[in-house]
Parts: C-alpha cells; structure tokens; sequence
C-alpha cells in the first residue's frame, strides 16, 4: 500500500493556517492600538492609552459612532417583527405560491450588494428620503432580512404545532396563543436573528456608502473614508471598539442559545 | 388589582381589537397577513431594481451630462465592445473561482474537525475563532491586513529590521484573492457545517474497516456525502465574490478593479448611470445565470430556506 499522510496532521495544518489568518488582523488591531508611537510598527514603540484618548475627542468618530448605533437599532426593530412573522408564515401557514415567495424572499442575498445599495439609492432620491438616518436603517434590515428568517424558521421547524392547537382547546384566543405558546418556542431564533441583524448593521459599509452623506456618514463608511488617506493608530483604537462589540455579541449568543445551535444539522 | 389580572385586561383588550381588524373569518388568510410585511420590505428592492433597468436604457448624452430621452440598447452594445469591461468581467470571475476553490479547501476540514472534535475547549475555540471575524465586518478586517502587509506595514518593518528589501505585498491580485478567502472562510464553514454534521461517523469507520485509508474514506465517503453543504457554500462565495467592492478597493488599490468597482465608478467618477446601470443588470444576470445552473445541475433545495437553516 502507497504511503498515506497522517490524517490528523493534514487537517491540523490546514485548520490550524485557517485559524492563524481568521485571528491575525484582529491580534494585530488590538496590539496597534495600545502604542505609544506615531505610527504603527512592530515591536510597538511602548504602551499607552493615547490613541483612545484622541478618538474620544474626535467629534466626527464619536457623531458616526452614535448614528451606527441608531441604524442598527432601527435595523433589529424592523426585522423583530417582519422576520418573525414571515419566518413563521412560510413554515406554519399555508400560503400559494410558497416557492415563489421563498426565493422572492432570498432577492437580498442573490441580488449583488452594489446593485441593491445603488438601487435604493436611486429609489430613495426620486422619493426624496436620502439624507435621513431611518431610511439607511430600513435598507440595511432589507439586505439582511434573509438571515433574521433564516434563525427564526430553525426554531419554527422544532416546534410542535399540537402545542398551538391545545391552547386553543383549552380556550386561549389567537392573540393569546401567540404570545404565551408560539413566541416563547421560537425565542432562540429570535434573540439569534435579532443579534445577527444589529452586528451586520453595525458593520455594513457598501450600502452604507451610497445611503449616506457627510452628515448621515456611518462607521464603517468613515473608517473606510480614512483607511484611503493615511493608516494613523487611532483607527486602530475604533476598530478595537468593533472587537469588543463582537466579542460581547459572541458572548451573549453564547448565553442565551448556545453556539453550538450552528454545529445541529436540520 | 393584581399584576396578574391587569395582564389578563390588557390581552382581553389585544384580543378584541385584534378581531375587530382581523375577524375570525379572515383566519384563513392568516399566513398572508404575515408574510405581507417582509414581501413589501423586499419590494422596495425591486423598485429600485425597475429604475435601474430603466436607466440603463438611456444613454448618456455628453453634451449635458444627463441621460438622453430615447430608449436603446447602446449603454449594453458599449458594455459588449469595449475590452477593458470584458478584462474586468474575466478578472473577477477569475477571481471568484480561485476565492472559492481556496475558501473550501480550508473551510471544509475547518467544518470537519470541529464537528468530529471529541473535546468541547476546542470546539469553542473553533467557533469563536469563527464568529469574531464574521461579527467584526470587512472594512476593519482589511485594516488589519492593511497594518500587517502594507508598504510600512509590519512584515515590511521587519523584513528592513534584519537588512532585507521590503516586498510589495498588497496592492496586487494576490492580496485581493487572499484577503476575500480570509473573508469568506467564516460563511463557507457554517454553510459546511450542517452537511457534515449530517454524516453518521460510523460511515466512515464502516469504510475504514472495509480497508480504505482515510483519504480514499474522504473521496469515496464523506465528500460525497457532504455534496450538498459544498454546493451551497461554493454558490455563496462565488456570488460574493464576484461582487465584492470592499476588498479589491481596499487592498487592490484601485489597481485590481472588479465589476463592482466599474459599475461604482460609472456612477461616481464617470457619472454615466446610464452605463453604471447597465453593467449593474449583466452582473446581476450572470448571478442569476450561474445560481440557476447549479441548481439545475445539483437539484433544487440546496439553498432553500428549509434545507440550509443554520
């Protein structure tokens, strides 16, 4: 028999090259951004906390900060209801046409990001909302929605629907039903959806990019804005601040529903 | 009153106003009712998808810079003729079939060995290794690709350190092809994920008692099997890909444009939206062209909402 290589050493090289290069730049933006130096270089020119300090000064960081914040809320509280409610449609109801409205439904991901953003733009200007904050909102919910149907439709799936049906035989109203028996169930979906929206709102660029104006600038859109004229470290230290967001985000999914929800097949 | 019966007035008052606009005898209709929202919501992306169809129909007239009146298919016939279009449209398919060859030869044993893992610390450690990179986004991810390989960039600080000449390490195809792998590694792996999941582990050892190594269990069982998870995530890296703009900006430097960097700068620097529009409808075609074939070739139901919910 031919010589065959050591399967634990293959997969371990090759996982372990992935797990360096998903790593290095967050381990690099979180060391930049503690130095003392003027520019970035390593080994890094000491330790100090300077960079953040300025950022805190920095009207036009802290003004795009904010306005992210707004948008993604916006996004979430869109999505809470539409995803939900069309999450549960397309598994619990029966609807024509069901196919059809499923890959309607998937436009968003099929249809390119610079074609939607360049889309609504253009939608946006002849109905003359360009230039407000809730219309970037709405628009960055409507490019992610799949994925708020997506979480929700995994728990709908799970759910029994004699669960429903006893309600109602022991008298509870629809209204009822939904929000003490069919809500309940699919909460993990829900909280999952939920924090994937406000993460991908809070680091979605390109269609921010054509959403907003100097006024309306987001985050992402201002780093981007900054990364093309010169890398200084405090961008480093913003960027610090979508670590920790990210991190917490991953903490919390943790907590409420488990990352291991992601390893279940169907 | 308590609490509780407080609680009980408010759903008593939810509930008939909910029957008042919804009567029972529109029970039936329920699921559309439901559904209605999230149709409207994409719809405004097809609102915006008809202006653009429309504006690709118009020409752009220099004389005034706006877009002339008749309707004709010159924007299209221009898109056809011009080579640098038909070397951007190659480059990025080029692009998008090396990005995903790449991204699935890490991504599938990245799927494998954290599903198989016997040990739970290592398992975590794959998926927060995962999801930190997907929740932090691509503009920031290219920073620190930017502070790690850039001109006066860590590599190269080094590199002049021990005496040796720097390299130039972004700002090229390279840069762009590695940079979208490391972007898209995180969706090919959850997209993976459930496919392998799905592969009994007695499979495989049924074949390896059978005396095949594990190479030829991987061939022969488990790829095979995990065909489905595989599709579904090529289609997805490919399809982002091809339409990228962050990357081949950020790290292309403006020298490695790809279609989406054409269509933005139609519409931005050459102010032709006549022309942006239209290059907006090809990519958008061969999307659709290519998600349609593969569907064709693999059976429906790889990407549906029901078979691949994560």
């Amino acid at each position: 028999m031919s010589w065959v290589p050591n399967k634990q050493f293959v997969l371990w090289s090759l996982v372990s090259f992935s797990l360096i290069t998903l790593s290095l730049p967050t381990i690099i933006i979180i060391g930049a951004s503690f130095t003392a130096g003027d520019i970035i270089q390593f080994p890094p020119e000491g330790f100090s906390l300077r960079w953040y300090e300025r950022l805190w000064h920095l009207e036009d960081f802290r003004q795009a900060l904010l306005r992210t914040f707004i948008v993604s809320i916006i996004c979430t509280l869109v999505a809470l209801p539409v995803g939900t409610l069309a999450a549960l449609a397309t598994v619990r109801y029966r609807i024509r046409f069901q196919q059809t409205i499923q890959v309607y439904l998937l436009l968003p991901f099929t249809i390119p990001l610079v074609v939607s953003g360049i889309a609504m733009m253009i939608f946006f200007g002849e109905i003359r909302i360009l230039g407000s904050l809730w219309p970037v909102g709405v628009a960055l919910c409507l490019i992610n929605l799949p994925f708020m149907i997506w979480s929700v439709t995994a728990t709908v799936n799970g759910l029994d629907p004699e669960l429903e049906n006893a309600a109602y035989s022991c008298g509870a109203w629809p209204v009822q039903t939904f929000f003490s028996v069919t809500l309940p169930a699919v909460m993990p979906g829900v909280i999952t959806g939920a924090l994937l929206m406000f993460i991908l709102a809070f680091n979605e660029f390109l269609v921010s990019l054509f959403l907003t104006d100097a006024r309306t600038v987001t985050l992402p859109v201002q780093i981007y804005n900054s990364i093309r004229s010169v890398i200084t470290p405090d961008l480093a230290a913003v960027s610090v601040l979508y670590i920790v967001i990210a991190l917490l985000a991953i903490w919390l999914l943790d907590k409420t529903v488990g990352l291991e929800i992601f390893l279940k097949s169907k | 009153m308590t609490r509780q019966s407080v609680l009980w007035t408010l759903l008593d008052k939810v509930e008939s106003v909910a029957l008042t606009l919804w009567p029972m005898k529109f029970r039936g209709a329920t699921g559309y009712l439901f559904i209605a929202p999230a149709l409207l919501l994409v719809g405004i992306l097809l609102i915006g998808l008809g202006y653009m169809m429309e504006y690709s129909l118009h020409e752009l007239d220099t004389a005034t810079y706006r877009l002339k009146e008749a309707y004709s298919f010159g924007n299209y016939l221009f898109f056809a003729e011009q080579p640098v279009y038909l070397r951007i449209l190659l480059r990025t398919l080029l692009a998008a079939t090396l990005v995903t060859f790449f991204t699935l030869l890490l991504a599938f044993p990245y799927a494998y060995v954290m599903v198989r893992t016997q040990s739970a610390l290592v398992r975590k450690l794959l998926l927060v290794s995962l999801f930190l990179p997907f929740f932090i986004g691509q503009v920031v991810r290219a920073y620190g690709w930017l502070i790690i390989l850039g001109q006066q960039g860590i590599v190269n600080t080094l590199l002049v350190k021990m005496g040796l000449p720097t390299l130039d390490l972004i700002y090229n195809y390279g840069a762009v092809i590695f940079g979208l792998v490391q972007y898209m590694l995180p969706f090919a792996v959850l997209l993976i994920v459930p496919a392998v999941t799905a592969i009994s582990e007695d499979m495989e050892l049924a074949a390896e008692s059978l005396g095949a190594n594990w190479i030829r269990t991987f061939r022969h069982v488990v790829l095979p099997m995990a065909r489905p998870g595989l599709v579904g995530a090529g289609i997805v890296v490919f399809t982002l890909t091809m339409t990228d703009f962050a990357m081949p900006e950020i790290l292309g430097g403006g020298t490695t444009d790809f279609i989406a960097s054409a269509i933005y700068d139609s519409f931005f620097q050459l102010s032709n939206s006549g022309l942006g529009a239209a290059l907006s409808m090809v990519l958008v075609a061969i999307g659709s062209l290519l998600v349609a074939l593969v569907f064709w070739l693999t059976g429906a139901g790889t990407l549906s909402i029901r078979s691949e919910a994560p």
